[in-house]
């Protein structure tokens, strides 16, 4: 069966800018979380329909409307429960929460922002750590050695793209 | 004049360079003029959870860099190839910057020009088929987009359906071994069933932790732009699947070349790189 017609631009966001828009990734941040500490009713369907939990022994039996009422505070900047932050670490951003948010909540995003705040980037005190690559940006220089020439290399990353063209 | 557009592939899909220079391939071959971006220079910063002003500074710094880009080429459109990147510009960066440009993924691009990219797809592809899917990248339904474009290829016989499994791509999952095994388990239970030569996959993650399966399995794992390329006529080899497949560490350095692990750097090479052609996906 053919895929249904598809309008093949995804966002245009950024063409049709609105005056309200946040003037930090912060103040974005802090307007999303309120809008889902107003709307977000506890139900829990968002963890129930998460295809992740399984895989993590420590939330067996887990109620998701418990488990939702000790993520939401991560949004606050405040220390998360040790089942939201279980549920938080398991995340594998599949999506699946949001279809069943019966308010429309972005849900995969509201996990992702009590991530940022279990890091400690939301105003409390870190609850997990997420250690870097340090080397991550060296072996994508690497790889890209091994993959494009000289010329593709300076032109692809690292030309002035005011001066740039394409072919 | 053919609409000119940037190609935003992002950073870990440089270890398959065959991906990038089939999807630029596939790209002009629908009429489009592209202007290739990636790497360090050009990272979304998605990873950056855990440091939100470096995560907002590379995100300013990318947003600018295509808003030049863009103005330069007289373009608006940014074409993504990585889940990852368009999510992060869709979800987070898209809404407190000021992107002057649309965003479209490839397939959909690929697949609103399907006519014309059938006119390419002259060489008979002889395989039997089965999709790897995910059922995270939502932004794009890229499952029934990437069925359709395979079915564009004279002889490529493509066995419908299979599970989807959790994430956008496999990436997501490799920090968890238990459900990694699942998944490389049901792509063995996945080519078994459909009696598949080759496992399809959509992104480059998944290429690159599913393709070492190759060295103990009866089936390919492919990503799907390769088939396209091959049905346009190009011959374009994915050098990672190659050196995973070398053997032990000298042989992956010999496999590598020498030209190529000199300008990656010998001792790098060494220490980073082939540890990781020799990893091989949990059974």
């Amino acid at each position: 069966m053919s895929a249904a017609p598809t309008d093949p631009v995804s966002s245009r966001a950024g063409v049709e800018a609105t005056a309200d828009r946040p003037g930090s990734l912060r103040e974005f941040i802090d307007r999303f979380a309120r809008d889902t500490l107003e709307r977000c009713t506890r139900c829990g369907r968002c963890y129930e329909a998460c295809p992740m939990t399984p895989y993590e022994p420590r939330l067996a039996g887990a109620r998701g409307g418990s488990v939702v009422e000790g993520l939401l505070p991560m949004l606050r900047g405040e220390r998360g429960s040790e089942q939201a932050l279980d549920w938080v670490r398991i995340c594998t951003q599949s999506a699946a929460c949001n279809d069943a948010c019966p308010e429309g909540i972005h849900a995969m995003r509201m996990l992702r922002v009590a991530r940022m705040s279990a890091l400690g980037q939301l105003g409390a005190p870190a609850q997990m750590s997420a250690p870097e690559d340090p080397l991550f940006f060296r072996r994508i220089e690497a790889f890209a050695a091994t993959q494009l020439d000289e010329a593709q290399i300076e032109e692809w990353h690292r030309a002035d793209p005011a001066t740039r063209g394409a072919r | 004049m053919s609409e000119r557009v940037v190609f935003w592939y992002g950073c870990n899909v440089l270890r398959h360079g065959d991906i990038i220079h089939a999807a630029i391939a596939l790209l002009r071959a629908i009429g489009l003029e592209v202007a290739p971006a990636g790497g360090p220079g050009y990272c979304c910063g998605t990873t950056k959870d855990g440091n939100l002003r470096a995560a907002e500074g590379m995100a300013r710094r990318t947003v600018d860099k295509f808003n030049t880009l863009t103005q330069a080429l007289d373009g608006q459109r940014l074409v993504t190839w990585c889940p990852s990147c368009h999510r992060h510009m869709d979800q987070f960066m898209g809404e407190y910057t000021d992107p002057r440009f649309a965003m479209s993924h490839f397939t959909q691009i690929l697949h609103a020009e399907r006519d014309r990219l059938r006119q390419r797809l002259v060489r008979p592809v002889e395989r039997r088929v089965v999709l790897h899917r995910h059922s995270g990248f939502r932004e794009v339904d890229v499952n029934p987009l990437v069925e359709d474009l395979l079915d564009l290829v004279p002889g490529l016989e493509r066995v419908p359906g299979g599970p989807s499994v959790p994430g956008h791509m496999c990436s997501a999952l490799a920090g968890l071994p238990p459900v990694m095994k699942d998944v490389t388990r049901g792509v063995r239970e996945l080519a078994a069933g459909a009696s598949a030569s080759d496992v399809v996959t959509v992104f480059h993650s998944c290429q690159r932790m599913l393709c070492g399966l190759e060295q103990e399995e009866p089936f390919r794992v492919v990503n799907y732009v390769s088939l396209l390329a091959e049905s346009m006529g190009l011959d374009l080899e994915d050098d990672y699947k190659r050196w995973k497949a070398a053997g032990d560490a000298e042989a992956v350095v010999a496999a590598i070349g020498q030209p190529a692990v000199e300008r990656a750097g010998e001792r790098f090479v060494r220490e980073q790189i082939v540890p990781e052609m020799l990893r091989r996906p949990p059974r």
